[in-house]
C-alpha cells in the first residue's frame, strides 16, 4: 500500500482519464436534476427514474434497429426525446397545476411519481436484465502508458464537454434559456413583465428529463440493464448537485468533477476503500462552503 | 370529518384483508422473494421451476391425494419487508412451509423467525453459509450451494493451477466478502505458496469499473478472484471485455459460467473467464437434464437458469417428504427429508441429515464463445461431487456450538 | 386551531388499542405493533420539520442507532434489558447533537443533505463492520425478557412506550419550547430579532426528535428481535417524510395518521398486488392533488408561512 507511489504512477494519468470520462454521466444527469432544481424549485426523486427508462428506451431502439453503430447513435437521440416526453406529460399534467404547493409536497409528488415510473418499466419490459452492447466502432481499448482505456470511455470524455457547450448554449445564449434562468431568480418578476411562466416551466422540466434520458441512453452498453437502475444515481446526482451550487451548471460539471476524480483517485490510492472518497468530499465541502461551491439561484 | 372517517373505513377494511385459502385440503407452500429489481430475474426461475414440478405432481394426483399450492410475497429486498411477509404467510395463511429468499439477511431472519415458530423453511437462492453453518437449525433447510461450498470447490480447481500472485476484488457487502475469503482462505490451505498482493471493493451496483481495473493491472497480479453478485457480474464481464482485461489476466467469479450472466450479453461476454456454476443447461448432457430442459422450454419459452433447478428441486423434494412422512405434520416431514435422496437433472441430490444442506455438483469452467448459441457458454467442465465440497458434518457442528 | 374531533377520538382509541390483541388474530397485533412504532418514529420526525421547519432528510439513522444501540446492548454486553433498551435512544440522541451541531449552520435543503450524507457515513460503517454490526446480513435473534418476548407483550409494551412518548411530544410542543421553536420556523430573522437562540432551540429541538426517533428503533427490536442496516438507508428516511406529509405536517396527528396508512398499504397491498409501487404512487398522487395540506390538513385552517427569502 504504498500510496505515494501509487499516487505519481503510470497508472494515473489513466485513473485521471477515466474519471473525467465517468464525470461525464455524472455531469448530464446532474445538470438536468439541477436545472429542474434551480428553476422549478423541485427535488426531482424520480430523476433516477428517467434516468433508467432511458436506459431500458435505449435498449429497445437499438433491438428495432437491429444493433449496429446507426441503431447505438439513433438511440443516443431517440431513447431522451422518449424521456423528454414522458417528462412533458408529467410536468403539464401534474406539476403545472401544483406550483403554489407547499414546497416539499412537490417532493412527495415527484417520490410518487419514481414508485409509479418504477413499474410502469417493470410492466413495459419485465424483470429480466437487458444489454446493449457498445457497437464495434467503439469496441476494446486504446493503451495509454501499457493500460487499457476503452474507446467507449474516451468517447464519453468528448461528449462531456460537447454536452456542456450545448447546455451553455441553450441557458445563455437562447430566448428561452434567459428567460429560465431569470425565472430561477425570480419567478414572479418574470410572470409580472407578461411572460407566460408556464411554459417556461416546461421547458425546463423536459430539458432535465432529455438530460436524464440522454444519461441513461449513454451508459447503457456499460451496465447490466435493470430494474433497480432508479436508485444507483440518485444520491450522488443530489449531492452533486447541492456541492456545487444549486441550479447552476457550472457548478454541477465542477461537482461531477470531484465526484469522479475523488473515486477513481482514490481508488489508486486505497482501493479498499475507494467507495468513500467522493462522500468524504462531499462532506468536507459543505463543511467549508455550506451553500456549496459555486452560486446558487437560491 | 367525512374524510377522515372514508380514509379510516379503508384502512380498516384492508387491515381484516381477505380471508386465506381453504387450509388442510391443500398443501400450502408460501412463497417470500424478492419480486422487484435486479434480482427478479433470478427469483422468477425458482418460481417457475417450482411450478413446473408442483403441477406434474398435481396431475399425478398430488401428494397424499391433496394437490401443492403456493402464494407469493414480494419483499422487496428489504429484510424488514420480507419478515412481515414471512409473518403474514405463517399467521394469517396458515402456509404448511416457506420457501425463499434471494436476499441472505431477510432468509437469516426468517430463519430465526421459522425456528421460533416450529415451521419448516426451505431456503432458494441465497448464498450465505450462515444459513446451515452457524445460524442453521432444525427447521432450516438449504436447496442450493453457499459462499463456503463455493469457495471450497473453486479452491481445489485453482491450487492445481501455477498461480501464486492473487489479488481479490468485488462488490464491497457480506456476499462478496464470503466468496472472496471463502477462495483464498481454502486455496492457502491447499497451496501454501498463494499470496495475496492486495484487495480492491467498490460499492453494490458499481457501474464503472474501468479505474478499479486499470489498478489492478498496475499492480501485476497473476490471478484475480472477482467476488461480484446477481447484476455485478454483468457489469464487470462488460468492463472486461471492453478494456481487454480477460486477456490480459484470468480471473474467476462465481456464476461467471451461468446462463444469467453469460445470456444477456449476447456473442460479446467475455472468453476465457473462469467460474463456477451449479446448473447449466447443456450439461451433463444426460437424458435426465435434456428433458428438464426441454420441459420448461416448452412451458416457458426461455433455458432454465440455476434458480430452475433449486425451485424445480424444492417441489419434488416436498412432495417426496410428505408421502415419506405419511401425513402433513411439520415435525415429520423434516424428519422425512433428512438424508432423502433424489434424481435431479443433474444427478443425485442428497439433503444432508446433519445439517440440513443438499448436496450438488459443482461445475468448474472456462467462458468461450458457442457456435451453436448466439451466447458463450463453458468449456473444460469439470464436475467436483458435492461430498468433495462441502463443510464435513464435524465442521458444522463445531460452527454451531460456537 | 383544532377541531374537537380530535379529544373524542382520543378518548375512544385507547379503549381500542388496548382491546386490540385480545379480539385480533396474532398477525394483526404484530402489525398493529409495528404501525405504533412507526407512528411515533413519524411523529419524532415531524418535531424537527414540522414544527421547527428544518429539513430534517436522513432522520432513519437515528431509529437505526436506536435499534442497533440496544440490540448490540442486549447481545454482546451482560446489560440488563431495561438499561440496554435506554442505551439505543440515548446513542441516537448523542448523534443527532453531534450531526446537529455540524449541520446547523446550514439552512434548508443544504442542512437535509449534509445530514443525509452524514447518516449515509453512518449507514456505511453499520454495513461494513461486520464483525461488530453484522454487516448486510444484520443481527437476529435477539434475546429479549419474557414479559415482552410474546407477540401480545411486545405489542403492549409498543403500545405503552409509544403512548407515553407521544404525550411527552405533545406536552413539548404546546409548552412555551413548542411555541418558539414554531416562531423560529415560521420567522426565524424576526425570532432572532426578539432575543431567541435560534440555533440553541433548533439543536434542542434535534436532540429531542432524535431521541424519540431512537425510541422508535428500540421497539422495532422488541417486536421483530432483528436490525438491519437498512433500517438508517435514506431511502427509509424519505418513506418517514412521506408519512409526515401524506399525514400533514402542520398537525400534531398527521404523522400518525400518514405512518399507519403507509405501512398498512405496504403489508396489504403487497400481499394482493406485484405493482405495489403503482399503487401507492398513485394513492399518493391523488392526496397530493386533493388534499394539499396533507389527510388531517383538511382539520386544519392555516396559511403556510411565507418563504422568507435568504432565510
Amino acid at each position: 500500500m504504498d500510496f505515494a507511489s501509487n499516487l505519481f504512477s503510470a497508472g494515473t494519468l489513466s485513473q485521471i482519464l477515466v474519471g473525467l470520462s465517468r464525470t461525464t454521466i455524472l455531469f448530464i444527469v446532474s445538470s438536468g436534476m439541477s436545472l429542474i432544481l434551480g428553476v422549478l424549485r423541485i427535488p426531482n426523486v424520480a430523476h433516477g427514474s428517467l434516468y433508467m427508462i432511458g436506459a431500458f428506451a435505449a435498449w429497445s431502439v437499438i433491438q428495432f434497429l437491429g444493433g449496429g453503430l446507426f441503431a447505438f447513435l439513433a438511440a443516443m437521440i431517440v431513447a431522451p426525446m422518449i424521456v423528454a416526453a414522458v417528462g412533458f406529460v408529467l410536468e403539464r399534467g401534474f406539476f403545472s397545476y401544483l406550483y403554489e404547493r407547499e414546497h416539499l409536497m412537490l417532493l412527495l409528488l415527484t417520490f410518487s411519481f419514481a414508485l409509479i415510473l418504477g413499474d410502469l418499466v417493470k410492466i413495459v419490459w419485465g424483470p429480466e436484465y437487458r444489454s446493449v452492447t457498445v457497437p464495434a466502432f467503439f469496441q476494446g481499448s486504446a493503451e495509454i502508458f501499457g493500460l487499457p482505456l476503452p474507446w467507449y470511455n474516451l468517447f464519453l470524455l468528448l461528449v462531456g464537454p460537447c454536452i456542456a457547450v450545448f447546455l451553455w448554449l441553450v441557458i445563455n445564449r437562447t430566448n428561452l434559456g434567459k428567460i429560465a434562468r431569470a425565472a430561477a431568480v425570480d419567478g414572479e418578476m418574470v410572470g409580472a413583465v407578461g411572460i407566460n411562466t408556464g411554459w417556461v416551466f416546461a421547458f425546463t422540466f423536459v430539458l432535465g428529463s432529455f438530460l436524464a434520458g440522454l444519461g441513461g441512453a449513454l451508459i447503457a452498453p456499460m451496465v447490466n440493464i435493470s430494474l433497480g437502475m432508479d436508485h444507483s444515481l440518485i444520491m450522488e446526482t443530489f449531492l452533486i448537485v447541492i456541492i456545487g451550487g444549486l441550479g447552476n451548471m457550472w457548478g454541477a460539471l465542477l461537482g461531477s468533477l470531484i465526484f469522479g476524480l475523488t473515486q477513481s483517485l482514490g481508488i489508486l490510492v486505497w482501493p479498499q476503500f475507494g467507495i468513500a472518497f467522493p462522500y468524504l468530499a462531499v462532506v468536507a465541502v459543505l463543511v467549508v462552503r455550506p451553500r456549496g461551491l459555486l452560486s446558487s439561484t437560491w | 370529518m367525512k374524510k377522515a372517517v372514508s380514509i379510516l373505513a379503508v384502512a380498516v377494511t384492508m387491515f381484516w384483508g381477505t380471508g386465506s385459502g381453504i387450509a388442510g385440503e391443500t398443501i400450502k407452500v408460501g412463497f417470500v422473494d424478492t419480486y422487484t429489481g435486479p434480482a427478479t430475474t433470478f427469483t422468477n426461475d425458482v418460481l417457475d421451476g417450482f411450478k413446473m414440478a408442483a403441477e406434474k405432481i398435481n396431475e399425478k394426483g398430488g401428494v397424499l391425494g391433496k394437490k401443492i399450492t403456493y402464494v407469493t410475497r414480494d419483499d422487496k429486498f428489504k429484510p424488514d419487508i420480507g419478515l412481515t411477509m414471512a409473518k403474514e404467510l405463517i399467521l394469517k395463511e396458515n402456509v404448511d412451509l416457506l420457501v425463499g429468499t434471494i436476499n441472505s439477511a431477510t432468509a437469516l431472519a426468517v430463519s430465526d423467525l421459522c425456528k421460533k415458530e416450529k415451521i419448516p423453511f426451505l431456503v432458494t437462492f441465497s448464498k450465505s453459509d450462515k444459513i446451515t453453518g452457524s445460524m442453521g437449525h432444525r427447521y432450516v433447510f438449504s436447496m442450493n450451494e453457499n459462499t463456503e461450498m463455493a469457495g471450497r470447490a473453486t479452491a481445489k480447481a485453482l491450487a492445481k493451477k501455477p498461480y501464486v500472485k492473487y489479488w481479490i476484488a468485488g462488490d464491497d457487502y457480506e456476499y462478496g466478502h464470503a466468496i472472496a475469503n471463502g477462495v483464498f482462505d481454502h486455496l492457502k490451505t491447499l497451496n501454501p505458496k498463494v499470496q495475496l498482493l492486495g484487495q480492491s471493493w467498490w460499492k453494490v451496483g458499481e457501474t464503472d469499473f474501468t479505474p478499479y481495473i486499470t489498478q489492478i493491472l498496475a499492480a501485476k497480479p497473476d490471478f484475480v478472484i472477482v467476488a461480484t453478485g446477481g447484476g455485478g457480474m454483468v457489469n464487470f464481464q462488460k468492463a472486461a471485455q471492453s478494456t481487454g482485461f480477460n486477456k490480459k489476466v484470468p480471473f474467476y467469479q462465481h456464476t461467471a459460467i451461468e446462463l444469467s450472466t453469460l445470456s444477456p450479453q449476447g456473442p460479446n461476454a467475455p472468453e476465457g473467464v473462469y467460474g463456477t456454476a451449479n446448473y447449466l443447461f447443456y450439461f451433463p448432457a444426460t437424458k435426465e437434464n435434456k428433458a428438464f430442459v426441454e420441459e420448461f422450454r416448452k412451458a416457458y419459452n426461455r433455458y432454465p437458469k440455476s434458480g430452475a433447478l433449486y425451485g424445480y428441486m424444492t417441489a419434488r423434494f416436498i412432495a417426496k417428504s410428505y408421502e415419506k412422512a405419511g401425513k402433513i405434520d411439520k415435525e415429520k416431514f423434516i424428519d422425512a427429508m433428512e438424508g432423502m435422496t433424489l434424481d435431479s437433472p443433474v444427478g443425485k441430490m442428497e439433503m444432508r441429515a446433519c445439517d440440513h444442506q443438499v448436496t450438488l455438483p459443482m461445475f468448474f469452467g472456462v467462458t468461450k464463445k458457442s457456435a451453436q448459441y448466439d451466447f458463450l457458454t463453458a468449456t473444460d467442465v469439470v464436475s467436483v461431487p458435492g461430498k468433495d465440497y462441502m463443510p464435513s458434518c464435524a465442521e458444522i457442528a463445531k460452527t454451531r456450538a460456537k | 386551531m383544532r377541531r374537537s374531533a380530535a379529544p373524542f377520538l382520543l378518548l375512544l382509541l385507547p379503549v381500542a388499542l388496548l382491546a386490540l390483541p385480545q379480539v385480533l388474530p396474532r398477525f394483526h397485533t404484530y402489525v398493529a405493533a409495528i404501525v405504533l412504532l412507526t407512528a411515533l418514529l413519524a411523529t419524532s420526525l415531524n418535531l424537527a420539520i414540522g414544527y421547527t421547519g428544518l429539513y430534517q432528510f436522513g432522520h432513519a439513522v437515528f431509529y437505526g442507532v436506536g435499534a442497533y444501540g440496544t440490540a448490540l446492548s442486549l447481545t454482546r454486553s451482560g446489560m440488563p434489558a431495561p438499561v440496554a433498551f435506554l442505551v439505543g435512544p440515548l446513542a441516537a440522541a448523542a448523534l443527532s447533537l453531534a450531526m446537529g451541531v455540524i449541520c446547523i449552520r446550514l439552512s434548508k435543503l443544504y442542512f437535509g443533505m449534509l445530514q443525509i450524507s452524514l447518516g449515509s457515513l453512518v449507514w456505511a460503517v453499520v454495513y461494513r463492520w461486520y464483525s461488530f454490526t453484522g454487516g448486510d446480513d444484520g443481527i437476529h435473534g435477539i434475546p429479549l425478557p419474557d414479559a415482552i418476548a410474546s407477540p401480545k407483550g411486545s405489542y403492549y409494551c409498543t403500545l405503552i412506550v409509544t403512548g407515553l412518548c407521544v404525550f411527552a411530544m405533545y406536552r413539548i410542543v404546546r409548552s412555551p419550547f413548542g411555541k418558539v421553536i414554531q416562531g423560529i420556523r415560521d420567522n426565524p430573522v424576526r425570532a432572532e430579532a426578539i432575543g431567541v437562540d435560534v440555533k440553541m432551540h433548533q439543536l434542542a429541538s434535534l436532540v429531542i426528535a432524535g431521541f424519540f426517533g431512537g425510541v422508535a428503533g428500540s421497539l422495532f427490536v422488541v417486536v421483530e428481535s432483528s436490525v438491519f442496516p437498512d433500517m438508517m438507508f435514506w431511502t427509509f428516511s424519505l418513506e418517514v417524510l412521506i408519512m409526515c406529509l401524506l399525514g400533514g405536517m402542520y398537525t400534531f396527528f398527521g404523522p400518525l395518521v400518514g405512518a399507519s396508512v403507509i405501512v398498512l398499504l405496504r403489508v396489504f397491498a403487497s400481499v394482493h398486488t406485484r405493482y405495489w409501487g403503482l399503487i401507492l404512487g398513485t394513492i399518493l398522487t391523488l392526496v397530493i392533488i386533493f388534499l394539499p395540506d396533507g389527510v388531517l390538513g383538511v382539520f386544519v385552517r392555516r396559511s403556510r408561512p411565507r418563504e422568507v427569502p435568504g432565510a
